[in-house]
C-alpha cells in the first residue's frame, strides 16, 4: 500500500485529505510542523508527501523540501506542495518546479483543494494504491 | 537654512526660487534700462548723471543673468543635480552681487539723494524667502555697510557725488541732519522688514513641516491599516480553505451516497465559499501591493506570457460562446518584471472583456511593439461603460452601474489591482469606451531591450 505523508498544520485540511486519500487506499501519516515532518520523512520512507508551503515554528515549507531533497536518504521522495497561490512568494509555480527550478518540489496543488485534481497528481507520482 | 529645507523634495523647492530669482532679475534689468533711458533723453541736460555707468551695469547684471539662466537650464536637462550646500551658496552669493550692483547704479544716480535707495528693501524680502534667518540679517548688515560706505566715501569727496540738482536743490555736505535722518530711517527699514520678513516666512515653514509630519502620520496609519487588512483577509482565508477542502469530499460521494437535496445545498455552501474567495484574493492581492515598496524585477519573455494567457483566456471565451481573437507580433519581446503580477494584470482585464461580453461577441488581444515599449490593446464588444462611471473604474470597489445589473458577482477590484501592478512597472493604462457597444483598454509598458527579430 502506497504511504503519504502530509505535513500541513491546519488539521481540518489534514482531515479532509486523509479521508479522501484513505478512501482510495492510501495509506496515511501526518505532521504538523517541519521539524516532525522531517523525522517522519526519515522514519516511515513514505511513497510522496504532501507538503504545506505556510508552516510554523520558523521553518517554511521550501526549506522542509530542501533538506528532504539535500538528504541522501529522503532525495527520492516526491515532493507534492501545497499552496495558496495569493501568498505571494514572487515565484511562478507553474514554471519553478522541478529540475532547474527555484522551487525544490516535484509538483504542487492549490488551496482551496480540488480533491479530485489531487488524486491525479497524487497517482501520476505513486500510481493507484 | 537647513531646517526649511526638509521636506521631501528640498532641492526642487530651493532650485525652483532660485528660478524665481532670475525671473525677477530680468525684470529689474528692464527697468534699470528704461528708467536709465528716460532720464537721460527725457531731462538730457537737466542732469549730469553717468549715464555710461549706469548702462554698463545694467549690461553686468544682464550678462551674468543670462549667464545663470543658461547654465542652470543646461545643467537641468542633463538631470544634473547641484547638491543643496551649493545652491544655498549660490542664492547667497546672487544677493550680495545684486545688493552691490544696486549700490552701483545708486553711487552712479545721485547717492543717497536717490529715492531708488529704497530698492534695498524688495532685496531684504528676497533675502529673507530665500535664505536663512541669520543670513538674511547678514545680508541687510552687508548692505548697511555698502551704504554708509558710499555715503562717506562721497561726503568726503573720495568718490564723485552725482548731485540730483535738477530735482532736489539739495547741498550733501550742508545738510547733516537730513542725511543723519535719512540713515537713521534707511537703516531701521533695512533690519525691520528682514525681521518681518523672516518672522513671516518662519512660520510659514513652520506649518509646512508640521503639514508634512501631518501626511507621513496618515501615511503610517495607512500602513497600519493595509497591514492588519492584509493578515484579517489572510486568516479568513485560510478558514475557507479548509471549510471547502472539508465539504469537497462530501459532495463527491467519498463519504457514502449522498440524496440529491443534501447534494444540492453541499453545492452551494460550496460555490459561496468559492465566491468569498475569489473576493478575499482580490482584497489580499490589493493589499500586498499596497505594502510592497519594491518589486523583485526579472527578465522574462514578455511573448511567452501573452501565449500563456491566450490559452487561459480562449477556454474561458469558448465557455461562454465568444470568439477571442489574438494579434501579437512575431517578434520576441522581453520585458523587465515580476511576471505573475503582470500576468494577472492582463487577465483581470481579459477575464474582464469576457464577463461583460454577451455571448455571440468578441474579444481580442493586440500585442504591438513599438521602439523601447510595447503597446497592448483588449477590444471587446461588450455592454461598454456609462461616461458617468468612466472616470471612477481605476478606483478600489467601483463598479459601473451596468456592470452590476449584468452580473451581481464582483470585487470591484480587478481594474484597480490590474492599474496598480502596470503603474508598478512604470507603463501606463487607460480606456476608451461606448455604452452599448464596447470597450477598450490600452496599455504601454516599457521593454526591457528593443524587439528582436524572431
Amino acid at each position: 500500500m502506497a504511504k503519504i505523508l502530509i505535513i500541513d498544520d491546519d488539521p481540518d485540511i489534514v482531515e479532509s485529505m486523509r479521508v479522501v486519500l484513505e478512501s482510495n487506499g492510501y495509506s496515511v501519516s501526518s505532521a504538523s510542523c517541519g521539524e516532525e515532518g522531517l523525522k517522519l520523512t526519515r522514519k516511515e520512507e513514505p511513497n510522496l508527501v504532501i507538503l504545506d508551503v505556510m508552516l510554523p515554528n520558523g521553518m517554511d515549507g521550501f526549506e522542509v523540501a530542501r533538506r528532504i531533497k539535500g538528504d541522501s536518504r529522503t532525495n527520492k521522495t516526491p515532493i507534492l506542495m501545497l499552496t495558496a497561490i495569493k501568498e505571494k512568494t514572487g515565484l511562478d509555480f507553474r514554471n519553478e518546479m522541478g529540475d532547474g527550478g527555484r522551487i525544490p518540489a516535484d509538483d504542487y496543488c492549490a488551496k482551496p483543494l480540488d480533491h479530485e485534481a489531487l488524486l491525479r497528481k497524487i497517482k501520476k507520482f505513486v500510481g493507484p494504491a | 537654512m537647513t531646517t526649511f529645507f526638509k521636506n521631501t523634495r528640498p532641492k526642487d523647492h530651493l532650485l525652483g526660487r532660485i528660478c524665481w530669482l532670475i525671473r525677477l532679475r530680468w525684470l529689474a534689468i528692464v527697468g534699470v534700462f528704461s528708467v536709465t533711458y528716460l532720464l537721460s533723453n527725457v531731462f538730457h541736460g537737466r542732469l549730469s548723471l553717468d549715464f555710461a555707468a549706469l548702462y554698463g551695469i545694467a549690461g553686468i547684471l544682464l550678462f551674468y543673468n543670462a549667464g545663470l539662466y543658461f547654465t542652470l537650464s543646461t545643467l537641468r536637462k542633463k538631470k544634473f543635480s547641484i547638491p543643496i550646500p551649493w545652491v544655498n551658496r549660490l542664492a547667497n552669493i546672487q544677493i550680495s552681487l545684486d545688493l552691490t550692483c544696486l549700490a552701483f547704479l545708486i553711487h552712479f544716480s545721485g547717492g543717497i539723494e536717490n529715492p531708488f535707495i529704497f530698492y534695498f528693501i524688495f532685496h531684504m524680502i528676497i533675502a529673507s524667502i530665500l535664505l536663512s534667518r541669520r543670513a538674511a540679517f547678514s545680508q541687510a548688515t552687508y548692505t548697511v555697510v555698502l551704504f554708509f560706505t558710499l555715503v562717506l566715501l562721497e561726503y568726503f569727496g573720495i568718490l564723485h557725488h552725482y548731485c540730483l540738482k535738477a530735482f532736489f536743490s539739495f547741498d550733501l555736505n550742508g545738510s547733516h541732519f537730513y542725511m543723519a535722518g535719512k540713515s537713521f530711517v534707511f537703516v531701521s527699514t533695512l533690519y525691520i522688514t528682514v525681521y518681518l520678513a523672516t518672522s513671516i516666512s518662519a512660520q510659514l515653514r513652520a506649518r509646512e513641516q508640521s503639514l508634512e509630519e501631518a501626511n507621513s502620520l496618515l501615511r503610517e496609519k495607512d500602513h497600519i491599516k493595509s497591514e492588519y487588512v492584509l493578515r484579517v483577509t489572510h486568516d479568513i482565508r485560510q478558514d475557507l480553505a479548509a471549510i471547502q477542502s472539508c465539504i469537497e469530499p462530501v459532495t463527491l460521494g467519498i463519504t457514502g451516497p449522498l440524496s440529491s437535496p443534501q447534494h444540492d445545498l453541499l453545492r452551494r455552501a460550496i460555490e459561496r465559499s468559492k465566491q468569498l474567495i475569489v473576493y478575499v484574493d482580490a482584497l489580499l492581492d490589493m493589499t500586498t501591493l499596497k505594502l510592497t515598496q519594491s518589486l523583485k524585477m526579472e527578465l522574462f519573455s514578455f511573448t511567452e506570457l501573452i501565449r500563456e494567457i491566450t490559452s487561459q483566456i480562449s477556454e474561458l471565451a469558448r465557455s461562454k460562446n465568444l470568439t477571442f481573437e489574438v494579434r501579437a507580433e512575431a517578434s520576441s519581446l522581453m520585458v523587465r518584471g515580476v511576471k505573475v503580477y503582470l500576468e494577472e494584470a492582463l487577465v483581470n482585464l481579459l477575464k474582464n472583456s469576457v464577463k461583460y461580453t454577451l455571448p455571440g461577441g468578441k474579444v481580442s488581444l493586440g500585442v504591438n511593439a513599438l521602439a523601447d515599449r510595447v503597446s497592448i490593446r483588449i477590444d471587446d464588444t461588450g455592454i461598454g461603460i456609462p461616461e458617468d462611471d468612466l472616470p471612477h473604474i481605476f478606483e478600489e470597489f467601483y463598479r459601473a452601474g451596468n456592470a452590476k445589473g449584468l452580473e451581481r458577482k464582483g470585487t470591484g477590484l480587478g481594474l484597480s489591482i490590474a492599474k496598480q501592478i502596470v503603474e508598478m512597472h512604470q507603463g501606463k493604462i487607460e480606456v476608451i469606451s461606448v455604452l452599448g457597444k464596447g470597450t477598450t483598454f490600452y496599455l504601454e509598458l516599457p521593454l526591457a531591450a528593443p524587439p528582436l527579430a524572431s
